[in-house]
């Protein structure tokens, strides 16, 4: 029996890399059945200047692939496990480590009621725990304002215990609730620590706390038509080898920072009629917190929105538009200026799908603003721009996805 | 209401009208193991998006799909409100969290009697002159 399981996921693994259609990923173990999904992506990215989130974009970059696989069973009616390994590499982040993406086990209670232990992806606004799943998406590259491909470890998952559910609200639509607490640890391989890396000399070898919140979605009597508010707190600490003093690059030592405030507020709207959807978002992130071993403090206070238009043409094609803007407003830091960092980028994108398990998306970029020199990832490294940073980036990005 | 506004909503209107059946052609059929013998359209639209794992008398069950086909699309605009490829990014943006599985999706009315009769929980649909030995049929309220 555990053969015949082998084999079948050994199987799964070819479709996704072969794209074929009629990919059998069911099996039976332990009179169980258990279900084995995958999917995989790879991109590349061309930007007229400046390098893009790590890659290097201005000469072309194939620096862009991800992929996971997932087995899940139903254990009884109202009991379920599953676990995903997930691993990418994104220009300089990622580095192909493979991350326990989620494992947990679902108990529903009923309708009302359900709770998830284990690793859990956090529930934040419309697209937090399935933003690496491009094939559920229009856009190759998420809004970045809210959904930036560097900052994912922020928000992505917490080990911990969520309590989840539906409750109608008698004729007035019904109201999805996920409250959650747990600790967060973001992978070392991740913008933030490379932005640390890159600015201030400062290399974290981990970073994490714990983290709590809520997420609330409501689907209104209006058919298609939801709208959301989720907050998160967290309270995170950094530990690595840094400079022992502000703006000392000669003396290193041990290195520690430590939030004071960690708040994430995200609002949410939707409206899916037919064939066209409408999306709004706005979160705000606020962090204030002692660095340099306490000898310093800093405040991120991030702000980012988007409006997105998607329409399904046909079976095949999906045409879609955003555009997102994203202001860092900083108060400065030992390595930076004070000041607002607006990035304003509008983004066009042609989706086929090839297959219904195999799909092409061709986006254009027109980015206005760059962050340079921010003391938070906003996608513009300075240490991929050695010569400096271009006010304009064009760019255009071609994905492809596939999964089972 | 300019020209480009006429354009979108006509493609929309006729996008979402094209290629269904109206809803009496599509028949709600239930494994025996379900007591209940009516559910209505809330409680069936939470069973195929996997909201609602039981109904009000307390069944478990489980849906289950055809591929594709006029019944499908029937099935979909009348009681699920998404079209096809929305609903399999739905069920996609489940599985690929953990927060729910893949339906089973079965080819043709024969298929689906024959899985829903033996499968205890499951609930699928028909078109409505599909003779359907061995399951029951749910009153849609």
């Amino acid at each position: 029996m555990r053969t015949v399981g082998i084999i079948k996921a050994t199987c799964a693994c070819l479709c996704l890399l072969t794209g074929r259609a009629s990919c059998q990923t069911d099996f039976e173990m332990g009179g169980k059945q258990f279900q084995v999904h995958g999917f995989a992506s790879q991109g590349f990215a061309y930007s007229n200047q400046n390098n893009f989130l790590s890659m290097k974009t201005s000469d072309g970059s194939f620096a862009l692939t991800d992929g996971g696989v997932n087995i899940s069973s139903r254990l009884t009616p109202r009991f379920r496990v599953g676990a995903q390994v997930y691993m990418r590499n994104v220009g300089n982040i990622g580095n192909w480590r493979p991350t326990l993406d989620w494992a947990y086990g679902d108990y529903r209670f009923n309708d009302w009621i359900g709770i998830r232990a284990g690793r859990v992806k956090t529930a934040m606004g419309l697209y937090n725990d399935t933003q690496d799943a491009e094939f559920v998406h229009t856009y190759a590259l998420l809004p970045q304002a809210v959904y930036s491909l560097d900052l994912r470890e922020a928000t992505i998952a917490h080990n911990g215990v969520d309590a989840y559910g539906s409750i109608p609200l008698r004729g007035a639509g019904t109201l999805a609730y996920t409250v959650y607490t747990g600790k967060r640890q973001d992978s070392i391989h991740g913008g933030y620590p490379y932005l640390l890396r890159g600015l201030a000399t400062i290399d974290l070898d981990s970073y994490g706390g714990v983290q709590w919140g809520g997420d609330l979605k409501w689907m209104t009597p209006l058919s298609g038509f939801l709208v959301g508010a989720s907050h998160m707190n967290a309270s995170t600490t950094g530990k690595g080898i840094g400079p022992t003093r502000p703006g000392n690059r000669t003396e290193y030592g041990p290195y520690k920072e430590t939030s004071n405030k960690d708040q994430t507020s995200q609002f949410s709207a939707q409206y899916t009629v037919g064939a066209l959807r409408i999306d709004a978002e706005y979160r705000r992130y606020w962090r204030d917190q002692d660095i340099y071993n306490g000898q310093a403090n800093s405040t991120t206070d991030a702000r980012g929105w988007y409006t997105a238009g998607a329409y399904r043409i046909s079976k095949r094609f999906e045409a879609g538009s955003y555009f997102s803007r994203f202001v860092l407003k900083s108060r400065g830091s030992p390595s930076t200026k004070p000041g607002d960092f607006p990035i304003n980028d509008k983004v066009i994108t042609l989706r086929t799908d090839v297959t219904k398990y195999w799909n092409v998306k061709v986006e254009g970029h027109f980015i206005r603003g760059n962050g340079g020199g921010s003391p938070y990832p906003t996608g513009f490294y300075r240490v991929d721009n050695p010569a400096g940073l271009f006010n304009d980036t064009n760019m255009l990005l071609i994905r492809t996805g596939w999964n089972f | 209401m300019n020209r480009i506004q006429s354009l979108v909503l006509s493609l929309v209107s006729a996008s979402w009208l094209a290629g269904a059946l109206p809803a009496a052609e599509v028949k709600v059929i239930a494994n025996n193991s379900v007591g209940a013998t009516a559910v209505s359209r809330e409680e069936l639209k939470g069973v195929f998006l996997e909201t609602k794992n039981s109904l009000s008398d307390g069944s478990a069950v489980e849906p289950v799909l055809l591929k594709s086909g006029a019944t499908h699309e029937a099935f979909l605009k009348e009681y699920v409100g998404r079209m096809d490829a929305a609903l399999q990014n739905y069920y996609r943006s489940l599985v690929f969290t953990g927060k729910g599985s893949m339906p089973k999706a079965l080819a043709g009315d024969a298929e689906m009697v024959a899985y829903v009769a033996k499968t205890k929980g499951a609930i699928g649909y028909v078109s409505a002159g599909t003779a359907a030995p061995g399951v029951k049929t749910l009153e849609v309220r």
